[in-house]
């Protein structure tokens, strides 16, 4: 067999089943897939996806937990020649209308189990073309189950360019309504190449699939272990929640790259989550997506002598930019782990106002060049214009930089390290929110006069939302009423943990609500409520 | 405490306090893990609120999707460990 040519993220499962079709590609539960049956699956996903009218560049929607057939809907909408865009099974209906409509998406391949879901959004407006179910139990949508696709391995022949997009990921906005992160086939393949090669992904590696696909973190899971032609086992989202669930599943899995969110380690760090339990294999745990509280990394690196970890750091726009081997349990009250070296493609420069470099030691805006750089956000141009500055090179012709929104210093040894947002963006428990987003969804309340949101570190090293409010005289609008108004739009993870009403913000000197005074008020307040 | 009891406390605290709707139907079959219901910081709440009303320690090991997966089976399994003090 020839050499294959890889310019699309999907060559990756060709490539792999050239090389040995029996090698294990995805497991889920009690199912498993070889690279040889992913390929023909997807592909013949592909073709089906075509006869229903899918188009090169069409947006189509993934709705569905995780399952191996997730797995091969993100690759057969690829080989179709389009973008999969996750839509988050947890995420309020109208947030997924919004999504929907905003990406122009026209056809969807949805579980079963999102079947009323599907339903309700034709209710709300939401016009689709195809709703394909994805496995045989799912035949009763319209349109067409799996057993129909047949089995058509040959990859279906469509041109597409590697500046194509692949996907679309769905965050946080602050202006009220979630932004879409546009990647191509380039900047995805890049980064599976990157993560293949920094943490030596192979084919005797079995790395756990823990984020969920509408969640970036599981791109390095799919794509990474794909370039490597490793198994990648995606953890079922009832066994996530559970610590020692979680612990047996990485132990039974014999995984050997585990990819998460610090709050999932703060939580197997718990006493007595990893005793009695063999994790030989597990070589190297990366986590990324906010900062790891020392004390329990501390613990975890002394429950697990022989792990490399990795701190891994980069917004979806960007994929992964740096990282920074730990090499030690570091001391329990020491600084913040850096986010580290950039990696070898990667271009950081820490920049003013201007987008001037700063000098080193002092803290800028991180802005970095990298062939793994989204192609934009979706339908914003506002957006793209602040995210992206040029800079003339040596030849003249222009180079782009993504401004990160994240301020930085550089140490002497070019070591990056983090102080925070230049906005109000925080992460709570891994994910991004836009506090802005939160207000502004809360004063589009009839009773809602003014808000502010504000984060508040919580114990386990991951920020806590909190709101006030104040409310027109007449309203009859309680806190449980307003979270529960939010939680109609926002997904789970940014409606706040507490909502206080006020009679009157406290307003700083220059007139502007003091966010600062409210929070250290009501979480007095809330300490308070706690002792009695 | 009966299990109809429990039960009934359970899905209080989870429509009250996790999910921030007193108006949210729960059956108690649903599958709370799987669907979003319950996230991993719920999940944690969830522990501690049972080992505080009920008295109860409940040890890493028995947090499992077998426990904790619906209202039924947590309040099956609150109820065993009440009654033996052993868990699964």
């Amino acid at each position: 067999m020839g050499v294959r040519m890889v310019y699309l993220l999907q060559q990756l499962v060709a490539e792999a089943a050239d090389h040995d079709p029996d090698q294990l590609a995805l497991v889920c539960r009690d199912s498993r897939l070889t690279y040889g049956e992913l390929e023909q699956r997807s592909n013949a996903l592909a073709h089906a996806l075509i006869e229903r009218g899918v188009e090169r560049g069409d947006r189509v929607g993934v709705f569905a937990n995780k399952s191996v057939e997730t797995g091969v809907a993100m690759y057969g909408v690829m080989a179709a020649g389009g973008a999969y865009v996750p839509l988050d099974p947890t995420s309020p209906p109208s947030r997924l209308a919004y999504v929907i409509q905003d990406c122009g998406i026209h056809h969807v391949i949805a579980e079963n189990r999102q079947r009323p879901t599907v339903a309700g959004l034709e209710r709300l407006g939401v016009k689709l073309d195809t709703v394909i179910g994805l496995t045989d139990a799912d035949i009763a949508y319209p349109a067409m189950g799996w057993t129909e696709i047949g089995s058509r391995g040959e990859a279906p022949r469509r041109r597409v360019m590697e500046q194509d997009l692949c996907y679309v990921l769905y965050t946080s906005g602050s202006t009220g309504v979630p932004k879409g992160i546009m990647h191509t086939h380039r900047s995805a393949l890049s980064w599976a190449n990157v993560t293949a090669s920094e943490y030596s992904i192979g084919d005797d590696d079995v790395l756990s699939n823990y984020a969920p696909i509408h969640f970036d973190l599981s791109t390095l899971d799919f794509f990474g272990g794909a370039k490597g032609r490793a198994t990648v086992v995606m953890i079922p989202e009832e066994h996530m929640k559970l610590s020692a669930s979680l612990a047996s599943v990485l132990e039974q899995s014999q995984i050997t790259l585990f990819y998460t969110v610090p709050l999932a380690l703060v939580q197997l760090s718990t006493p007595g989550v990893l005793d009695r339990r063999d994790f030989s294999s597990l070589k190297r745990i990366l986590f990324g997506g906010e900062p790891m509280p020392l004390k329990h990394l501390h613990s975890l690196m002394r429950k697990l002598p022989e792990t490399r970890f990795f701190n891994v750091y980069g917004p979806t726009e960007v994929n992964g930019v740096t990282h920074y081997a730990v090499l030690g349990p570091p001391p329990v009250d020491g600084d913040a782990l850096p986010i580290g070296l950039p990696y070898e493609n990667v271009e950081a420069l820490v920049v003013d106002e201007e987008d001037r470099p700063v000098p080193q030691g002092k803290v800028g805006e991180l802005a970095i060049r990298s062939a793994t750089l989204m192609r934009g956000y979706w339908g914003r141009p506002d957006l793209n214009e602040r995210a992206f500055y040029f800079r003339e090179r040596f030849d003249g012709l222009p180079e782009v930089f993504h401004r990160t929104g994240d301020l930085v210093h550089q140490d002497r040894d070019d070591v990056l390290h983090f102080h925070g947002r230049k906005d109000r963006q925080i992460k709570s428990r891994g994910y991004r929110v836009e506090l802005d987003e939160v207000e502004a969804v809360l004063i589009t309340h009839t009773d809602v006069v003014g808000a502010a949101v504000y984060g508040v570190p919580t114990q386990d090293g991951t920020t806590e939302i909190h709101a006030a409010v104040t409310l027109t005289r007449a309203s009859a609008a309680t806190p449980s009423s307003l979270r529960t108004y939010l939680a109609a739009t926002l997904p789970g993870y940014a409606v706040p943990t507490t909502l206080t009403v006020l009679e009157d913000f406290p307003r700083t000197t220059t007139g502007k609500i003091d966010r600062r005074s409210i929070a250290e008020a009501t979480t007095a307040l809330s300490r308070i409520g706690e002792k009695s | 405490m009966s299990e109809r009891d429990l039960r009934q406390a359970l899905r209080e605290f989870i429509s009250h306090e996790l999910l921030m709707d007193e108006t949210a139907a729960l059956d108690d079959e649903q599958e709370l893990l799987l669907d979003g219901t319950i996230d991993s910081l719920g999940a944690t709440r969830l522990v501690g609120y049972i080992e505080r009303t009920w008295g109860i320690e409940i040890p890493p090991q028995h947090v499992t999707v077998d426990n904790f997966s619906t209202i039924a089976t947590m309040a099956g399994y609150v109820e065993r460990r009440m009654i033996d003090g052993s868990g699964s």
